[in-house]
């Protein structure tokens, strides 16, 4: 019993990860249309920024703060020089796109910082562990446990409530109408894919204390993403967030019941979900 | 947008037949492989590009049918099976099997939601291969095929020497291009063009939609097939790393970069990516960055894929010239 | 007029001086042609460390033998491929150092699955190939051929080691944690194996824990291992797979519980400088060359070049092709001549010192006689990393299978 419960957190926190992730690549293909392959480079980016500023600074905080702005301005420049020219282009023209920029920024990591494996510690203060029915539980995990929702709710009360959250909600309905009411098409694209880029990396400075931060280490999270978007509905906001949850507690409950089949059971949920449901569990058109 | 061969590029084609038969005597070893490889995957990728390019239907899967195919024909090889054309015949069919499975869940849906699902299923594949030890040798894959020789009328032609293999892959090869052309302009082409270009439309006038698409995906499935047999026979192994979602991924980028709406457009994609990988690796390890830094500007500058693009440049200043005459 | 004669005199002068600089370097050049040699590792993807570490372990022998002379008075030249950790990259970049670029002798390989598809293909390549990490028993085993030579401890001689630890914890009840592929599985099978016939009352668990490579999150199976309550556990996880688990794992109390820790890979420099105070203490770790495991000369020189080459103290895949060198520079000089298969022949039996011990390649199936290092994990202010103490090392001759319970036949 003890064990069920150990794992349903341990679910829930890698799923409140994968939802930071995975939203500001949805709100990216709600608005903007575009599959970002390159997401989780900018994922790896957040990382390696975060490990950067708080091997200069110690302070995990700081590197909280200023970490995904850096990585909301790269993703700025590669909105405004390289995504700009193949907007309405077919998809798969973007996933080339992306998977050029995914192949430059995965070598600039491994230039810049090297082919090794480097690791950020907690703020002292999450640093510690509690004892949970039997275990002993990291404070930092219940820190995630915490922030993901409040990350969350922020999102939903920027988009509900203010008046860029409404702009872009319009414009993800619809481009033409949005620039028809005088919404500033061009910049509210580029605003959108920083944001994204923003959460990819409060994504990736989040995990780097879980994590070994080393090359590459966005591809490996770029299909699971994938996977929760898709199963919660493309462009959905809630939809990743339960697609999320549900690949999350899949991965940790997978491991202590079905450990011989963790490999394929994400693949074997998504193809059940899009056989009943083609859009996704929670998609704004069905 | 022309699918068919046209008379003009007949005279193309005689061209890069004779160069693909005086080839493999001009150039060394290597380069017999690596252009042996270049047509592998240059199967590889028209197969895919029947369901992309004429279908509309982008697979992220597509590298099931192509390990599907390496593995039957590897599996076969490795117990001993004493003929080569009948081992990549049974790959072929394994792969066409498993092409109507697949195909029959994933054609209802479209899009960007038919490209996941047949990632998903790609990754079916992949994890099963990867896990099934006993028969498929689980990560390690099924290596050192032992390849029986080929009796081609009395002959007996050792495969295993890279200009005999070359001329084996460059039949199939030619035979791909002969008939997924014939196919692409048979009315059976046209009627999947129609509904690339308007779903609705085309259901209108009584045309099974499902059933086109199913078929055009289990050609397309077999294809990859034989384009996996061959691998395998090429590389004597069969490893799971053939089926992963980053095999899937290449046909696509061959095809998006060379342009998926003209026949050759894939096979120029794949010339292009293994001579650029090649020609950035002669020079550095770090091909990533480099790899990535052309792929970008290609996209950006060449919005119709390379061939496709300077095609529709010709095109169109060919149409220009003719609109002066008028004037 | 004068004037044109001069050019015309200054022209000829220079043609022949032109010509005479061309054969006389051509001339040296033909007695200094270089040796060549491919070399194939990852150099790319999450495992690029690996790649790094050899290239800079073969970089730096290659230099200190060119420094000294070369190899029969000829200086090594190495051509570098990334093998991206798949078979079918790897194969290709094979073929193209031994037909286009002409190499006379190849070392590489991180990847067993690549080396198992690779090794087959060497027949038909007839080049001689020095295996300086890929671990599987199987290329030294039942695939094991005439050009397939390897350098490192191979993961049968690794685990025959954990399991004489493991005997001698007195724990009881086993399970394993490793990568879901042949290697954390055939590691698993081979600790059974040994176990068992060194301790009889061991018995196995089925609860057992393979996640995937490159999974991000072990917490489900490290909480499901601590909750099934073995006595002790093998980890053969590695590289950043490892860091992150045993990160993880000191949250979750793993090392605090009442089991026993052994981890194949633990002593890897890749691990213990990126986890350093992080890593537990008192955790029996193996590694394929421990740096401090002898004080020999010619381990100490390697420690001191490499250090002040690049800072770190060298990591077992470093090591590893830096012996591969100099073993290759053994066998030329031993064959007399630089010919793929006189190089073979003079490998076999071959006895070589490098920095890990003095190695003898078995003539039998190829694989190197070496000693196999083990520690406890320790804390030492007078280096930024984890050490080893106590240090246990078992000769090579000892931990080794007969050839003819390898399954290599030849």
């Amino acid at each position: 019993m003890s064990l069920f419960f150990m794992n349903f957190l341990n679910g829930v926190s890698l799923g409140m990860l994968l939802f930071l992730i995975s939203i500001g690549l949805t709100i990216i293909f709600g608005v903007l249309g575009v599959l970002n392959f390159a997401h989780g480079s900018l994922y790896m980016l957040g990382a390696y920024f975060c490990f950067q500023f708080v091997s200069l600074s110690h302070n995990f905080l700081g590197a909280l703060l200023l970490a995904p702005l850096f990585v909301a301005l790269i993703g700025g420049v590669i909105e405004g020089t390289l995504l700009r020219p193949v907007y309405g282009r077919d998809v798969s023209f973007q996933l080339l796109l992306t998977f050029g920029v995914l192949l430059v920024l995965d070598d600039a990591v491994r230039l810049i910082w090297g082919s090794g494996y480097h690791i950020v510690d907690p703020p002292a203060f999450l640093g510690g562990v509690v004892r949970l029915a039997g275990f002993t539980y990291p404070v930092y995990s219940l820190f995630i446990l915490f922030i993901g929702p409040m990350i969350g709710l922020g999102l939903w009360g920027f988009f509900r409530l203010t008046l860029w959250g409404k702009k872009i909600r319009a414009a993800s309905m619809d481009r033409e109408m949005a620039a028809g009411i005088g919404i500033d098409v061009n910049r509210l694209f580029t605003g959108v894919f920083m944001f994204g880029a923003w959460l990819a990396g409060v994504g990736g400075t989040l995990a780097a204390p879980l994590r070994a931060i080393g090359p590459s280490m966005g591809e490996k999270i770029i299909i699971e993403s994938f996977i929760v978007v898709v199963i919660g509905g493309l462009g959905s906001f809630p939809g990743a967030f339960l697609g999320a949850m549900i690949l999350g507690l899949i991965n940790a409950y997978g491991a202590q019941y079905l450990p011989k089949a963790t490999m394929a059971l994400p693949y074997i949920l998504l193809a059940i979900i899009l056989l009943t449901k083609p859009r996704g569990l929670l998609s704004k058109e069905s | 947008m022309n699918g068919g061969v046209t008379k003009r590029s007949v005279g193309l084609v005689a061209a890069a037949l004779a160069v693909l038969v005086v080839l493999p005597f001009v150039v060394g070893t290597y380069f017999t492989m690596f252009v042996t490889e270049i047509m592998i995957m240059g199967i590889f990728a028209l197969s895919f590009n029947l369901l992309f390019g004429y279908t509309g239907l982008l697979s992220f899967g597509h590298a099931a049918f192509f390990g599907v195919g390496g593995y039957m024909a590897a599996f076969l090889l490795i117990h001993g099976f004493p003929s080569l054309p009948l081992a990549l015949l049974l790959g072929t069919l394994a792969a066409g099997l498993a092409a109507v499975v697949v195909g029959y869940f994933s054609v209802r849906l479209d899009e960007i939601y038919f490209a996941i699902l047949t990632l998903g299923f790609g990754m079916m594949f992949y994890t099963l291969v990867h896990q099934w030890r006993s028969v498929t040798g689980g990560s390690d894959g099924l290596t050192g095929l032992v390849l029986p020789p080929l009796g081609i009328g009395g002959f007996q032609v050792d495969v295993s020497s890279p200009r005999a293999f070359y001329f084996i892959v460059a039949f199939f090869f030619i035979v791909t291009i002969l008939v997924l052309s014939r196919i692409v302009a048979s009315s059976f082409g046209l009627i999947l063009m129609s509904i690339r270009e308007n779903k609705e439309r085309t259901a209108f006038t009584g045309i099974n939609i499902r059933a086109y698409r199913l078929a055009s995906f289990v050609v397309s499935g077999l294809f990859a097939g034989i384009a996996g047999g061959l691998f395998a026979v090429f590389d004597r192994m069969a490893s799971p790393s053939m089926l992963h979602w980053t095999a899937s991924a290449e046909p696509v980028l061959m095809t998006v970069l060379g342009g998926a709406h003209v026949f050759f457009g894939p096979v120029v994609g794949a010339v292009l990516f293994f001579v650029i990988e090649h020609v950035i690796t002669q020079f550095t390890d770090i091909w990533m960055i480099f790899l990535g830094g052309i792929l970008i500007p290609l996209v950006i500058f060449f919005p119709e894929g390379v061939l496709g693009t300077l095609l529709a440049r010709r095109r169109g200043k060919r149409f220009k010239g003719s609109g002066g005459d008028k004037a | 007029m004068k004037g044109k004669r001069i050019v015309g005199k200054s022209l000829v002068m220079g043609i022949f001086f032109a010509v005479a600089l061309v054969l006389t370097l051509g001339g040296v050049a033909q007695a200094k042609r270089p040796i060549r040699i491919g070399s194939v590792y990852i150099m790319s993807g999450f495992a690029a460390t690996y790649g790094k570490f050899a290239k800079n372990g073969l970089n730096l022998a290659v230099q200190e033998i060119n420094k000294a002379g070369g190899v029969l008075g000829r200086p090594f030249k190495v051509t570098f491929e990334d093998s991206r950790a798949k078979p079918p990259v790897a194969l290709r970049a094979f073929r193209k150092l031994v037909y286009e670029k002409k190499v006379d002798a190849l070392i590489g390989l991180d990847s067993s699955g690549v080396a198992l598809s690779v090794v087959p293909v060497l027949k038909e390549l007839k080049t001689p190939l020095i295996i300086t990490h890929a671990a599987t028993p199987d290329v030294t085993g039942k695939k094991c051929n005439k050009y397939a030579f390897r350098v490192s401890a191979n993961l049968s001689q690794n685990v025959q080691v954990a399991a004489r630890i493991a005997a001698k914890t007195g724990a009881k009840k086993w399970t394993t944690i490793g990568p879901d592929y042949a290697f954390g599985h055939q590691t698993w099978e081979y600790f059974q194996k040994y176990l068992k016939k060194l301790n009889p009352n061991a018995t196995f668990m089925t609860t057992t824990a393979f996640p995937k490579i490159a999974t991000e999150d072990y917490t489900p199976y490290i909480t499901t291992i601590m909750n099934a309550k073995p006595d002790g556990v093998i980890i053969s996880l590695w590289s950043g797979d490892l860091i992150n688990f045993v990160r993880q794992a000191n949250k979750l109390g793993f090392f605090k519980a009442k089991f026993k820790v052994l981890m194949t890979l633990g002593a890897a420099t890749e691990v213990l400088y990126a986890l350093k105070n992080q890593m537990p203490t008192g955790i029996w770790v193996g590694t394929r060359y421990w740096f401090l495991a002898n004080n020999s000369p010619v381990n100490k020189k390697f420690i001191k070049a490499y250090k002040r080459k690049y800072h770190v103290y060298p990591s077992y895949n470093a090591q590893n092709a830096y012996a591969a060198a100099y073993v290759l520079k053994a066998a030329i000089e031993k064959a007399g001549k630089v010919d793929k298969e006189a190089i073979v022949k003079a490998l076999e039996g071959l006895t070589v010192e490098v920095p890990v011990g003095k190695i003898t390649i078995r003539a039998g199936d190829h694989q190197a006689l070496l000693d196999v290092s083990w520690g406890k994990t320790a804390a030492d202010p007078k280096y930024p990393i984890r050490i080893l103490k106590p240090i246990v090392t078992f000769k090579g001759a000892e931990i080794t299978p007969k050839v003819s319970e390898t399954g290599c036949k030849r």
